[in-house]
């Protein structure tokens, strides 16, 4: 019998101790979430890529309420996944149907991959959107449908392809200039920085001028390529908003890539053109305060150089305020200010800065509800909980986020964020596609580095875009039936959804249908005859600028005022 | 390696080719026996772009569809959407043919008219790098038009016959354009009104009739349809596009006063918002001058 024993032993050891450790393993594992949870508790599962300690901490004071508050047996746990592996980690659990109840959507993996996930995975929100939020009794959005207390409309959950509303967004975002108040005190005597241009170069030429302890001349600006982007959008590319009176030929309000050609082609816009060399010479006087090597370093290496008190500003969101200030702390003071701009009476860029530029605002930080949820009534209500007036205010209070809801308080560190709604923005555009683009960024990098002037990037630059852009856009349009046909797709799906509803849902299904079949399949092939006609053949002899009366229509209203002085 | 670990190791194989192969067999398809719930289901299947799984699904719907049932043709259609749309893997012929047989077997049927729409969107939407033969378009919109008169694939029809015109730029066929969509318009129809209303000011900004675009562009705005859920719908740009017609084109600074206004009170956030506070200011300005009988500056 013992011989038995140890031959089965002898033959099953490597087994038995995998089984053996496997077996204990779960037993732990299962020990420890007894001890962590009741019998009887609901576990809710949350994954995201926020590994901010603010974030989970947020996150678990939110659940700790919910379950004080709402249900005493829900417990949360928290999946916090770096960034660099978030999507492949998503991929796996939704594919082997392991997938927490809620999971952070819409970033770390191209639109097309969410867009399948969303559609295999996720569980649609859109018959909740437009009933109120319960968390919300009681406060002024009482009775209000969801999608109407976000401050944006919701519109970040909208899933265009799909016709669905598939996530709940928590927060808002914006950028601003942050800075070290301490050092800014200690170079310039300031306790708040000038959002005025000029003045604001001032300082940054006062600050550059002086050493530190280490014998190095201190950074004004803390720069990288990501934040030399982020700076751009809402500094030197407004600048050029004036172009929308000589190229907006179709009055939409903005200026599109063949516009620009076109606009190049007759003469209308050259790099003469005040609002263009504006742009490229703020860029020249401002990248003057970065640090040298900047378009070669990466984000945090710049927020490194700020940390260190190396450098006084750094651009940056709200994403990082939290942590800038907790990296910051017992060392020294952070302070948050608009971008600088140049007032209107500015000698050179006053013409083309008529107001400060605008602001898009968007939220983000979004969750949707998997389709394997056990639990899928009560991971909706918690998300719903943190989208309440209350919940999303406290939630982003903890975290240092700007709040999604409508009529909450922002964090007071974070009401430099306000986004200023009306104003300029970009009108360039440059981007036909090809040759064209990857000339326009080799020459683009030489100016920012310094190697050629403007006026050696437009003399090289012009003829290649005037010769090649035809050609470019042609190649860049060539498959714009491939545009068409996937909405033929998309739109045999709607309409088989239509035909098979029945009642007022037939009605909005056909609603929708009709409206995205005029949207979509209606335009392209009329919009692009126009666009060819103009690319081809430019303007009419007669024509005037899209923002420009014709003589006729002068006479109009001329007559018209001489008619209402004669009328008693 | 004595005999047994080879026994061992033979049957530990077996168990892990066994499983491997039981999670690598297809899911079973909708059964044949409810070809309501497989047709639902292929649909859902087209939307998720598994169109494997929809050919499975629609053709078990036909094999458990009586002739000549309801059911039959829906499965037809699904499968001749399938074969024309998916990609890759398309095989227009093979859609052709469903098409044609939902068209022979159920001529009457709602879905006739959707096939026969079909067929000449086939035509229409072709590969990128070739060109359509758009004269056999507009004959086969022109057929639907005729055939169906009141379905709504017969309206669709008509929207894509008169842009296909207006596309042109054609002062001949932009003008028959013009008379296909008053006509239209005329017959009191309610679905696609809104983008015949479009077309037609395309078409008379084409002819250089600014008057009628303007009338045009406010009639398409007033009969514009909207999917409640939808939270991009939005007049801004109506709003937008109506007024810049009416100041710069017709010279009603009065009505571009009424239409700017509105984009800024109903849409505060809107990129367009600047813009049109200048607008004001710049026709304010022009006015002045105009009325102290000087050249109003650009």
């Amino acid at each position: 019998m013992i011989g038995r024993v140890l031959a089965f032993l002898r033959s099953y050891f490597a087994m038995l101790v995998v089984a053996g450790t496997f077996l204990w393993s779960a037993g732990a594992i299962v020990k420890y979430r007894a001890a962590q949870y009741p019998s009887d508790a609901i576990i809710l599962r949350l994954g995201h890529w926020q590994l901010e300690a603010s974030v989970r901490e947020a996150i678990d004071e939110m659940a700790a309420e919910y379950r004080r508050t709402v249900n005493p047996k829900v417990y949360l746990v928290q999946d916090a996944i770096p960034e660099g592996t978030y999507g492949q980690w998503v991929s796996t659990q939704l594919m082997g149907g392991t997938a927490p109840d809620i999971l952070q959507v819409g970033s770390m993996l191209p639109g097309n991959i969410w867009l399948s996930y969303y559609q295999r995975y996720f569980v649609p929100l859109g018959r909740y959107v437009e009933r109120p939020n319960p968390h919300n009794d009681g406060t002024v959005h009482a009775g209000v449908p969801l999608r109407k207390t976000y401050k944006d409309g919701m519109k970040t959950a909208y899933v265009d392809e799909m016709q669905e509303y598939m996530s709940i967004p928590l927060a808002q975002f914006g950028s601003r200039v942050f800075y070290n108040k301490d050092l800014l005190k200690k170079l310039t005597g300031l306790d708040t920085p000038p959002d005025e241009y000029r003045a604001f170069l001032k300082v940054c030429e006062q600050i550059r001028a002086q050493k530190g302890d280490d014998g190095k001349f201190y950074v004004p600006i803390a720069g990288s390529g990501y934040h030399f982007g982020m700076m751009g959008g809402l500094m030197w590319e407004p600048l050029t908003f004036r172009a929308i009176e000589k190229a907006d030929f179709n009055r939409d309000g903005s200026v599109g890539n063949d516009e620009q050609f076109v606009a190049f082609r007759t003469g209308r816009l050259d790099f003469d053109f005040l609002p263009y060399r504006a742009r490229f010479k703020m860029i020249e006087e401002l990248t003057r305060h970065f640090q040298s090597g900047y378009t070669g370093l990466t984000r945090d290496e710049a927020v490194f150089l700020f940390a260190q008190q190396k450098a006084v500003f750094m651009a940056t969101g709200t994403w990082d305020a939290r942590s800038l200030q907790e990296q910051a702390k017992g060392q020294f003071e952070v302070g948050v200010m608009r971008y600088p701009f140049p007032a209107p009476d500015d000698p050179f860029y006053g013409p083309v800065a008529p107001a400060r530029p605008r602001e898009q605002v968007g939220s983000g930080f979004q969750f949707g509800i998997t389709r394997t949820s056990a639990h899928p009534e009560i991971a909706l209500d918690f998300l719903l909980f943190l989208a309440s007036r209350i919940g999303n205010e406290q939630l982003n209070r903890i975290i240092g986020w700007i709040p999604a809801i409508q009529d909450t308080e922002t964090d007071p560190l974070l009401r430099a964020f306000e986004p200023n709604i009306v104003g300029i923005f970009g009108a360039m555009n440059f981007t036909l596609g090809g040759e064209t683009v990857i000339k326009w960024g080799q020459l683009h990098a030489l100016y920012q580095v310094g190697q050629i002037t403007y006026d050696q990037f437009a003399k090289e630059y012009k003829p290649f875009y005037l010769e090649r852009g035809l050609m470019d856009y042609r190649e860049q349009s060539r498959d714009w039936r491939r545009g068409m046909h996937r909405n033929e797709l998309f739109l045999a799906g709607i309409r088989a959804r239509a035909l098979f509803s029945e009642g007022a849902e037939s009605n909005t299904e056909w609603i929708r249908y009709r409206a995205l079949t005029a949207n979509r399949q209606v335009w392209a092939e009329l919009d692009r005859s126009r666009q060819l006609k103009l690319m081809e053949q430019g303007l009419e002899k007669d024509a005037v600028g899209p923002y420009e009366y014709k003589p006729e229509v002068l006479a109009a209203v001329k007559a018209r005022i001489l008619a209402a002085k004669e009328t008693p | 390696m004595n005999g047994d670990s080879v026994a061992r190791l033979k049957w530990g194989a077996a168990l892990v080719l066994g499983l491997a192969l039981s999670a690598c067999a297809p899911a079973s398809g909708p059964a044949a026996a409810d070809p309501r719930a497989a047709l639902i289901g292929g649909w859902q299947d087209f939307r998720l772009a598994e169109y494997d799984l929809a050919t499975k699904a629609f053709s078990s719907a036909l094999a458990g569809a009586a002739q000549g049932s309801d059911e039959r043709i829906q499965a037809l259609f699904g499968l001749a959407n399938v074969w024309n749309l998916r990609r890759p893997g398309e095989d227009p012929d093979r859609a052709r043919g469903y098409y044609q047989q939902v068209l022979q077997e159920a001529p009457g049927h709602d879905l006739a008219a959707w096939s026969d729409l079909a067929l000449v969107r086939m035509q229409h939407v072709v590969p990128v790098g070739q060109e359509p033969d758009i004269k056999a378009v507009r004959a086969g919109y022109q057929r639907i038009i005729g055939t169906y008169p009141g379905h709504l694939a017969s309206k669709e029809a008509t929207i894509y016959l008169n842009a296909s015109l207006i596309a042109t730029l054609d002062p001949a066929l932009t003008w028959q354009a013009v008379s296909n969509l008053t006509a239209f318009i005329g017959s009191g129809t309610r679905e696609f009104r809104a983008p015949a209303w479009s077309l037609l000011a395309v078409s008379y900004q084409s002819l250089k009739k600014p008057r009628e675009r303007l009338e045009a562009e406010i009639k398409a705005f007033e009969n514009v349809e909207i999917d409640p859920a939808n939270p991009f719908n939005e007049f801004a740009w109506a709003y937008w596009n109506i007024a810049t017609i009416a100041e710069f084109e017709v010279g009603d600074f009065d009505l571009a006063r009424g239409y700017y206004r509105r984009l800024i009170e109903e849409y505060p956030a809107d990129v367009r918002v600047f813009p049109s506070k200048e607008a004001l200011l710049r026709m304010d300005r022009v006015e002045a001058e105009l009325r102290a009988g000087r050249e109003a500056s650009p």
